[in-house]
């Protein structure tokens, strides 16, 4: 499963709900798959991901969509626990997993060696979770993650495109502006 | 006022109801009134980076945040500071409790609360000193103004002058 396709699952189910995009490719290929004023891409902070969602999700009704990655959660295990602690019904976290920093080199991450970030959030008091491998368990777990109570903390197992996508030309100072004004106006 | 009202008081005032925070003891005082108030959502969270990017979530949802924690839990914060707060603008009032001052007794603590306000200073983030209770609320609420004015974090940071410092 190629995470283009996987995000442009995630923008056909996602309706006006915030997406916050981990820095790099993911970030990037969201903007490419639909860019929308409700796209939260991060270019730096790497491990804020689900923090920055976890944040959003105590804020405000809206479901809110974290899209993580691996090497990125690991730097930050703690949200997983911090979210257990909250257990807000309208998060939803998606970890794209390619097991590598696919960033500095595709050295392999831990969830190539053994660390299962599924039990992690298990271990975390989170209940719905799940992993997938492909686009159609995808379909119907992000589908039930739209529709009921979480937060939910799904894994998906993806690989990397040969080539990366262009750099999305989008400014940090601009994206905040712009996502905040779809909340106060 | 005493000085953990007057600080309740400011952050409703300005309307800031999502207070992510790393528990200190110097400044339990404030955190625990914000614990016990329906006004607030008090966040707690493993560390003190993870805290700003809760507060800047809730920012970016209209919703105004604050962060609390003591000046060793700043160095765990400076990447989400200098790649979110400061790249994306947000006006994130950070309390700090600064150790290695006057009556410190932990040797650990004395290198990173002395460098606080240098590093501080190194970003351009603006940083108040509370020593005293004394027109505490007026320093308050111009620093607040200041925050949201130029959509960047600021920090307040509380000596053991003011909160009389942690009992070994």
């Amino acid at each position: 499963m190629l995470r283009f396709d996987a995000t442009q699952l995630v923008l056909r189910h996602a309706g006006d709900s915030p997406i916050v995009g981990n820095l790099g490719p993911t970030s990037d290929e969201l903007y490419h798959a639909g860019h929308r004023d409700r796209n939260f891409y991060t270019y730096g902070n790497m491990g804020l991901c689900s923090s920055i969602a976890l944040g959003m999700a105590l804020s405000t009704d809206d479901k809110v969509i974290s899209l993580d990655g691996d090497g990125s959660l690991l730097m930050n295990l703690g949200t997983i626990a911090t979210i257990g602690r909250e257990m807000p019904e309208n998060l939803v976290v998606l970890v794209w997993d390619n097991e590598m920093w696919g960033q500095t080199g595709g050295q392999s991450s831990h969830t190539a060696t053994g660390t299962n970030l599924e039990d992690v959030a298990k271990s975390c008091g989170i209940s719905k979770t799940t992993t997938v491998d492909d686009l159609e368990t995808l379909e119907e777990a992000f589908g039930r993650a739209m529709n009921e109570p979480g937060p939910w903390f799904i894994v998906a197992k993806i690989e990397e495109a040969a080539e990366y996508m262009p750099v999305a030309p989008v400014e940090p100072e601009f994206t905040l502006y712009r996502f905040r004004n779809t909340y106060i106006e | 006022m005493p000085w953990a009202e007057t600080i309740v008081d400011t952050l409703k005032k300005w309307d800031t109801s999502l207070i992510a925070y790393v528990p200190d003891i110097s400044i339990d005082r404030v955190t625990s009134i914000i614990d016990a108030d329906p006004f607030f959502h008090l966040v707690s969270c493993t560390r003190e980076e993870e805290a700003v990017g809760v507060a800047v979530g809730s920012y970016a949802v209209g919703r105004n945040a604050a962060v609390f924690m003591q000046s060793s839990g700043f160095g765990n914060s400076i990447n989400g500071i200098a790649s979110l707060c400061l790249p994306s603008r947000t006006p994130i009032p950070i309390f700090m409790n600064l150790r290695g001052q006057v009556g410190e007794f932990n040797i650990a603590q004395v290198a990173m609360g002395r460098n606080t306000k240098p590093i501080l200073d190194l970003f351009g983030i603006a940083h108040y000193t509370i020593e005293s209770e004394d027109r505490m609320d007026t320093l308050l609420d111009g620093v607040m103004k200041l925050c949201h004015a130029h959509r960047n974090p600021v920090a307040i940071c509380m000596t053991p002058m003011l909160h009389g410092g942690k009992i070994a």
